[in-house]
C-alpha cells in the first residue's frame, strides 16, 4: 500500500493506491502551524494500513526561500571570491527600471568569509589551504550562531581535498552539535562558480528546516515508512532528504506533472502537454512520450541547477485579478487575491475585485450550488454587481466584460503553451492537453481550440494530481560530474571508470534505502558541445538495467554522433568536423518498486443521462466575441461510468474541479474513467 | 460603444509580441555564437509598412530606437517589394549603430496586397566583421579600419541568395562559418516572423490586424503621455562629460596617435529638456563636435538612450513600439558627438557614450522629478578584449567581455553593486568557465567596497576584477568614467571613479582608460569599476 501525501498551502491532498490498484482519495485544509496534524487526521480518515509507505511532497524549503525565513547560513570561499554569490551574473532583473532589481542573496556580506586556497583547471593545487585561517572562520561560525554553512572553492567539482578539510575542521570537535555543513563538490560537482554556489547555500539554507520538519513527521507517522517527493519526479528517503533538502524545492508541482503523464501515457495519449491551472499560477509542462527535465531550474530567481522536471510557470489562475490599466487596456494578473481575501463570489467583504472565477460564475460556467462538492456557497449577486462595475467601465454588456476576463487569461496561457511547444519545436496539434489543477478543466477546451490542440483529457481526480503523482514515483537519484575532456582524445575506457565511480556511488545509495540490485536501473548521459561553445546538450544512452553502465557498448564515436544529431535536432545545424568535448557524466539511477495496475473497466455503451443532475444557462461564444447563452446539461462526475459519451454545451461537476465541455465538442469516459474531449 | 475595444487590446499586445519573441527564440536557438547564444546580443521587432514598429523582443536597451532607423534606411533605399526579399545592413550612417550590429529588414506579404502591409526587422552583435582587430572594436580614427560596412542591400531578393554579395561579406570577416551560421539564424528568425503575422492576418483579417496594431500604437503612445504629464512643465538643463576622446590622455591609445588629437580631451555631452503637458523636446545642442577616437555615437543610439530613459519613467507595463516615441522629440546638432557624420569611427558610442547619454538625461530630469530620479550608475561597460596565441593550445584566441558596476542610489533606496547598467545587461563569463578555454588565471572578483557615493543612500559598489595572463598577449580596454565621476544628487556623494591597474612584479601602475597594451606572462590587470552615485545628504543618514 502507499499513500501520496501533498501538502498545500490551503489543501492537503492524499491519494491511497490498494494492491489490487484501487485508488481512494481524500482532501482536507491544511493545518498550516503543523502540517502532520491534518496530515495525522487524513490517514486516519482513510484508514489506511499502519505499514503504508508514505510519499510526501512538501512546501517547506519553497516557503522558506520565498519569504526567506531559512536557516542563518554562512558561506566560506576561495579569497577573492566572497561576492559571487551576490554579483552573480551580473546583470538585473528588469530591462527598464529606474531602480533594477535583483534577488537579495541569501547569505549576508557579514556572513560570507573567504580563505586563502586555490586549484588550477586541473584540480592542482595553487595554494594550499591555510588552515589557521580556517579555524579562525569555523570560531566566527560558532559566535554568529550559525546553523548551516555552505563550503564552494573554485574548481571544487575536480578536487574536492579543500573542501573536505573545511568540513573536518567543522564538525570534529563538536559531533552532534556542529552545524550542518553542505559541500559544493558534493551538492553540485559541476563547472559554473556562482549556479554552484547558488545552489550548494540554497541546501544549507533549508537543510535544518527540512530535517526538523521531518523528524517531526516521522514522530507522528510511527512506523509507517516515510519517503520525500524530489523536483526531478522522483522520491528519496527521508535520510536522505536532509542533506539534499535542495532536491525538495519544487517537489509539488513535479508531483503534478508526473501524475497527469501518467495517467495520459495509461490511456495512451503521452504526447501530451499538462495544465495545471490553481489559484494563482498556471504551471504548464510538455511531454514528448516522456517528462522532460531540465538543468536550468531557478527559485524566487535564484539559480538551482539539480535536475528538475522541466516546468513553465505564469501568474495567471482563478485568484488572477482583472483590472483596466492606465491606457485603457483590460489586464488580469498577476495580481491574485489568493486565499485570502479570495475572488469576489467567495463573500469575504475585503475582496472586491473580479478575478477569473468570478468571470467564469457570471458566465454560469460555475454552478453555485456545486461548488467543492456543494460545501461552498458562492455569491452570484455580490459577484454580479461587482461585474456590473466592471463592464461598466469597460462600456460593455455584463457577459462579454466577463467573456473578455476569459480570453485575456486564455491569451496568457495560451502564450504559456506556445512557449514550451511552438518554439521549442513541437507543433501543439500533435499533442493532448491534459488539464487539471481547481481552474484547469474550465479553461482547456477553448484553450486547446485556440491553439488548435485536437484533444483534452481530465483525470478522474484533477484535484489530487500531485499526490497521484507522488504514489507513482520511483526512487530517483541524480549524480553529475563535470570532467572537460576532449571527445575525440578520451578512450572508452577512461570514460568508462569515471562512470563507474559513478555507478558504485549510486548503488550504494540506493542500496541503503533498500534495494537491491535487481530493482536499480541505471540511465547514464554526457553533456557535450562544441569546443568554444558556453551551453551543453545533455546525450542520454539507453537505460541500462543492473551491471554496467557508460560508453562500453557503443563507443566514444556513438556519443558523438549521437551529439551531431541532437544538436542539428535542437539548433537545425551540427558540423561533424568540428571538435567536440565532454563537459559533464551525468547517472540517473532509479529504484523501481512494483506499482499495481489501475483498475480498468471495459467501457460499455451506456446511457449518460443516469448521470445527468440538472441544465442550466451557460454562455459561450463560438465566434469568440459576443457571448450568448446556451442550455446546457450538468453531469456529476462521479455518476459518469466508462463508455459515457457527453454532448457540448456541458459541464461536469466534482468536489475539485468542474470541466466545461463547449458546443461542438464531445466528450467520452474511458476504462480509466478519464474524460477525453474532442470536437466533433 | 468604446471605440477601442479594451480586451482586444491586451490579446493583441501579447500576440504582436509573441511574434517578436518567437523570432528572437529562434535566432538565439539556431545562432552559431556565444554572442548571440548565451549573452543574448540582438532583438527582433515588427513594423508597420510606414516604418512604425509595433512591437519588439529586446535584450538590449540600445536597439530600442535603432530598429527604427534601420527599417527606415531599407523603406528610403528599395520601394519594390517581392516575397521573399531580404535587406541586411550594419552602415551606421544608413540605419546602424556599429558595425558588429548586422541588422535584417524583410517585408511580410499577404494575399490580396500587391504592398507588403508589415515588415520584420532582427539585429545581432557579431563576434567580427574585420577591420584592423579581432572583435571589430578596435581604437580606431575612421569607421573603415572598424569592419566591412555593409549599405542595405537586397541579399535575397524574390527568394534567391545573391551569393556574390553574401561570399564578399564573408571573405571580409575573420570567423567566416561562424558568420554564415549567424548571418542564416538571422534569416530563420525573418522566415518565422513573416509566417507568423500572415497566421494572425488570414484569422483576422487584415483590416483588423491593422486596427488593433494602430490601437496599441495609441495605447503605448497614451500610457508614455501620461508619464510625461506627470513631470512639472519647465526647461532642466544638464551637463556631463566623456572622460578623454581615446587619443589625448596621456598614455592613451596605441604608439602611432595622430599628435592632432592631443588637448581635444574631454568632449562635453549637454541636454536641454522642455516638458510642457504631456509633450517633451529633449535638444542636445551645446554638445562637443564630434571626437577623432571611436566614442562617437549616430543619431538612433542618441534617440535609443534618450527612449530608454522614457520606458524606464513609463513603466514596464507599456508595450515597446513606436507609440512611446511620439510625445518625445529629440533634437541633436548635425556633425556633433551625438550625430557624427563619416568617415567618423563610431564602435563605442553604442557601448560607452550612450551610457553618458543616458546620465545626462537623467541628470536633467532630477531637477524635474527631484523625489524620483535616482544619481549616476557606472556609466561604462568596461569592454574588455585579450588577444594573443594559447601556447598549450597553439591556437590564437580572442576573448572579449564587458564589466559591470554601481548603480546610482535614488529615493527608493540604496544602489545594486556589481551589475550592468542601463544601456546593457550582458551576462558574465563564469571564471571557471573563463579559465578552462583561456590561458588566463582570475585572482579576484568582488564588489569594491566603499566605491559606492556616500549619502542618506549610498550608491551601489564598483567591482574589482582581477586577471592574470599567463602567456603574452594584447589587451585592449575601453572604458569610462575613470576621470569623471558618477554623480550624486540631493546632496549625494559621487561615487568612486574606476581604475585599470597593471601589476608587474607587484609593482601597481595606473593604466588610462581607453588604451592598447602587450602583457606578459605574470601580469595581472586589475579592473576596479566605478561604484554608484549616492543619493540625499550624508547628515540624513538615518534609513539605510
Amino acid at each position: 500500500m502507499i499513500l501520496g501525501v501533498d501538502v498545500g498551502g490551503t489543501f492537503t491532498d492524499l491519494v491511497l493506491l490498494d494492491p489490487h490498484g484501487q485508488i481512494r482519495v481524500h482532501k482536507l485544509p491544511t493545518s498550516v502551524h503543523d502540517p502532520s496534524v491534518a496530515i495525522w487526521q487524513g490517514i486516519a480518515d482513510l484508514g489506511a494500513d499502519p505499514r503504508a509507505v508514505v510519499v510526501h511532497g512538501t512546501t517547506v524549503a519553497t516557503n522558506a526561500l520565498l519569504e526567506r525565513r531559512g536557516a542563518r547560513t554562512a558561506l566560506i570561499t576561495t579569497a577573492g571570491f566572497r561576492d559571487v554569490l551576490e554579483i552573480g551574473r551580473q546583470t538585473r532583473s528588469e530591462l527598464y527600471a529606474l531602480y533594477p532589481t535583483r534577488p537579495v542573496p541569501l547569505v549576508p556580506a557579514p556572513w560570507r568569509f573567504e580563505v586563502p586556497e586555490r586549484m588550477d583547471r586541473n584540480g592542482m593545487v595553487l595554494t594550499p589551504l591555510d588552515l589557521q585561517e580556517t579555524d579562525a572562520i569555523v570560531s566566527r561560525l560558532m559566535e554568529e550562531q550559525i546553523e548551516s554553512v555552505a563550503v564552494c572553492f573554485l574548481f571544487s567539482f575536480l578536487n574536492p581535498t579543500h573542501e573536505r578539510q573545511v568540513r573536518e575542521r567543522i564538525v570534529q570537535p563538536r559531533g552532534s552539535s556542529a552545524p550542518f555543513v553542505s559541500l559544493s563538490c558534493e551538492v553540485l560537482p559541476e563547472y559554473r562558480e556562482y549556479e554552484r554556489t547558488s545552489t550548494t547555500v540554497i541546501n544549507a539554507y533549508v537543510a535544518p528546516l527540512i530535517s526538523r520538519y521531518l523528524t517531526n513527521l516521522e514522530e507522528k507517522l510511527g512506523e509507517r515508512r516515510l519517503r520525500v517527493m524530489q523536483s526531478n519526479g522522483g522520491t528519496i528517503s527521508a535520510e536522505a532528504a536532509r542533506t539534499h533538502a535542495a532536491q525538495t524545492v519544487l517537489s509539488g508541482p513535479a508531483g503534478g506533472v508526473m501524475g497527469a503523464f501518467a495517467v495520459a501515457r495509461m490511456a495512451g495519449l503521452d504526447q501530451c502537454i499538462t495544465l495545471d491551472m490553481g489559484g494563482t499560477s498556471t504551471d504548464v509542462s510538455l511531454c514528448p512520450g516522456r517528462v522532460q527535465e531540465t538543468a536550468e531550474g531557478m527559485i524566487t530567481g535564484l539559480p538551482l541547477r539539480l535536475p528538475m522536471i522541466d516546468i513553465h510557470t505564469i501568474g495567471a489562475g482563478g485568484g488572477s485579478i482583472a483590472r483596466l490599466d492606465a491606457g485603457g487596456a483590460l489586464r488580469v494578473g498577476p495580481q491574485s487575491a489568493g486565499a485570502d481575501p479570495g475572488p469576489v463570489c467567495y463573500g469575504n467583504a475585503r475582496a472586491q475585485e473580479i478575478t477569473v472565477t468570478d468571470a467564469n460564475l457570471v458566465l454560469g460556467r460555475l454552478d453555485a450550488d456545486h461548488f467543492l462538492g456543494g460545501r461552498m456557497k458562492l455569491d452570484v449577486e455580490r459577484t454580479r454587481a461587482y461585474m456590473e462595475e466592471l463592464a461598466r467601465r469597460l462600456n460593455l454588456p455584463l457577459a462579454t466584460a466577463a467573456w473578455g476576463v476569459i480570453r485575456v487569461v486564455n491569451s496568457n496561457m495560451e502564450r504559456a503553451i506556445r512557449t514550451i511547444s511552438v518554439e521549442r519545436g513541437y507543433d501543439p496539434r500533435r499533442f493532448t492537453l491534459v488539464a487539471f489543477g481547481g481552474a484547469g478543466p474550465l479553461h482547456a477546451c477553448e484553450l486547446a481550440a485556440a491553439l488548435r490542440i485536437p484533444r483534452v483529457l481530465v483525470p478522474l481526480h484533477p484535484g489530487v494530481l500531485s499526490a497521484l503523482g507522488m504514489v507513482l514515483a520511483d526512487a530517483m537519484k541524480d549524480y553529475s560530474q563535470t570532467v572537460m575532456l576532449p571527445a575525440g582524445q578520451v578512450s572508452a575506457e577512461a570514460l568508462q571508470g569515471l562512470f563507474h565511480a559513478l555507478q558504485e556511488r549510486a548503488r550504494a545509495d540506493l542500496h541503503a534505502e533498500g534495494f537491491d540490485d535487481t530493482q536499480i536501473m541505471f540511465q547514464p548521459a554526457l553533456d557535450m558541445r562544441y569546443v568554444g561553445q558556453s551551453y551543453e546538450l545533455t546525450i542520454p544512452l539507453v537505460p541500462q538495467a543492473g551491471a554496467a553502465a557508460g560508453p562500453s557498448a557503443p563507443g566514444i564515436q556513438e556519443w558523438v554522433r549521437a551529439f551531431h544529431e541532437a544538436h542539428r535536432q535542437r539548433f537545425s545545424h551540427a558540423d561533424e568536423t568540428e571538435p567536440v568535448e565532454i563537459v559533464n557524466l551525468r547517472l540517473k539511477a532509479t529504484g523501481q518498486s512494483p506499482k499495481p495496475r489501475f483498475l480498468y473497466e471495459e467501457p460499455r455503451d451506456l446511457d449518460p443521462r443516469a448521470a445527468v443532475i440538472g441544465q442550466k444557462a451557460v454562455y459561450f461564444a463560438p465566434d469568440s466575441l459576443v457571448p450568448r447563452p446556451l442550455p446546457t446539461t450538468l453531469y456529476e462526475r462521479q455518476r459518469l461510468a466508462p463508455g459515457h459519451r457527453l454532448l457540448g454545451p456541458a459541464l461536469v461537476v466534482q468536489l475539485d474541479a468542474t470541466t466545461l465541455i463547449p458546443p461542438d465538442w464531445a466528450a467520452r469516459v474511458d476504462g480509466w474513467r478519464n474524460l477525453i474531449i474532442e470536437p466533433c | 460603444m468604446n471605440p477601442v475595444d479594451p480586451i482586444a487590446l491586451e490579446i493583441f499586445k501579447n500576440l504582436f509580441i509573441s511574434v517578436a519573441e518567437e523570432m528572437g527564440v529562434t535566432l538565439g536557438r539556431t545562432a552559431y555564437s556565444p554572442n548571440i547564444k548565451e549573452r543574448r546580443d540582438f532583438s527582433c521587432a515588427c513594423f508597420l509598412a510606414d516604418g512604425r514598429m509595433i512591437a519588439q523582443a529586446a535584450h538590449i536597451p540600445v536597439h530600442l530606437g535603432a530598429m527604427p532607423a534601420s527599417v527606415r534606411a531599407a523603406l528610403e533605399s528599395f520601394s519594390q517589394w517581392r516575397p521573399g526579399d531580404l535587406v541586411v545592413l550594419n552602415d551606421p550612417y544608413l540605419g546602424g549603430t556599429h558595425l558588429p550590429d548586422i541588422t535584417m529588414v524583410s517585408p511580410v506579404l499577404v494575399e490580396g496586397r500587391e504592398d507588403p502591409p508589415f515588415f520584420v526587422a532582427s539585429r545581432a552583435h557579431h563576434a567580427d566583421v574585420g577591420g584592423m582587430s579581432p572583435g571589430s572594436m578596435p581604437l580606431a580614427t575612421e569607421i573603415y579600419q572598424e569592419g566591412l560596412i555593409i549599405p542595405p542591400i537586397k541579399l535575397i531578393e524574390a527568394g534567391r541568395l545573391n551569393q556574390a554579395v553574401f561570399d564578399l561579406i564573408l571573405r571580409n570577416v575573420r570567423t567566416p562559418a561562424e558568420r554564415r551560421g549567424d548571418l542564416a539564424a538571422q534569416m530563420a528568425a525573418h522566415r518565422v516572423g513573416e509566417h507568423r503575422l500572415q497566421e494572425i492576418v488570414a484569422h483576422y483579417g487584415l483590416d483588423q490586424v491593422l486596427r488593433f496594431a494602430g490601437w496599441l500604437l495609441a495605447y503605448a503612445e497614451r500610457m508614455t503621455r501620461l508619464a510625461v504629464e506627470r513631470i512639472p512643465d519647465g526647461v532642466y538643463r544638464f551637463r556631463d562629460e566623456l572622460d578623454d576622446d581615446g587619443f589625448s590622455a596621456a598614455g592613451a591609445g596605441w604608439s602611432g596617435r595622430p599628435e592632432s588629437s592631443v588637448g581635444s580631451s574631454a568632449p562635453v555631452i549637454q541636454a536641454t529638456i522642455t516638458v510642457q503637458g504631456d509633450q517633451m523636446t529633449v535638444d542636445f545642442t551645446g554638445s562637443s563636435p564630434a571626437v577623432i577616437g571611436p566614442l562617437n555615437a549616430v543619431r538612433a543610439i542618441t534617440e535609443s538612450a534618450t527612449w530608454y530613459v522614457i520606458r524606464c519613467l513609463a513603466g514596464p507595463d507599456v508595450p515597446v513600439n513606436s507609440g512611446t516615441f511620439a510625445p518625445v522629440t529629440v533634437v541633436v546638432p548635425r556633425g556633433s558627438l551625438l550625430d557624427a557624420d563619416p568617415p567618423h569611427a563610431v564602435a563605442a558610442g553604442n557601448v560607452e557614450t550612450s551610457q553618458r547619454i543616458v546620465d545626462v538625461v537623467l541628470g536633467a530630469l532630477a531637477q524635474a522629478l527631484p523625489d524620483l530620479i535616482p544619481a549616476a550608475s557606472q556609466g561604462t561597460m568596461n569592454n574588455l578584449t585579450i588577444g594573443g596565441t594559447d601556447p598549450e593550445r597553439g591556437t590564437p584566441f580572442a576573448y572579449y567581455e564587458t564589466i559591470g558596476g554601481g548603480t546610482g542610489a535614488g529615493p527608493a533606496g540604496p544602489g545594486l553593486g556589481g551589475v550592468h547598467v542601463h544601456m546593457t545587461n550582458t551576462m558574465n563569463t563564469p571564471i571557471e568557465a573563463l579559465e578552462y578555454a583561456y590561458p588566463v588565471r582570475v585572482r579576484r572578483y568582488e564588489l569594491r567596497r566603499g566605491s559606492g557615493g556616500g549619502g542618506r543612500y549610498r550608491g551601489g559598489d564598483g567591482v574589482i576584477r582581477e586577471i592574470e595572463f599567463l602567456c603574452p598577449a594584447t589587451v585592449t580596454l575601453l572604458t569610462e568614467r575613470r576621470r569623471t565621476a558618477p554623480y550624486g544628487l540631493q546632496g549625494g556623494e559621487p561615487g568612486a571613479p574606476g581604475r585599470n591597474l597593471l601589476i608587474r612584479q607587484g609593482k601597481a601602475s595606473d593604466l588610462p582608460g581607453k588604451v592598447q597594451i602587450r602583457v606578459e606572462p605574470g601580469d595581472i590587470l586589475s579592473v576596479h569599476t566605478p561604484g554608484g552615485g549616492g543619493w540625499g545628504s550624508p547628515s540624513d543618514h538615518t534609513e539605510n
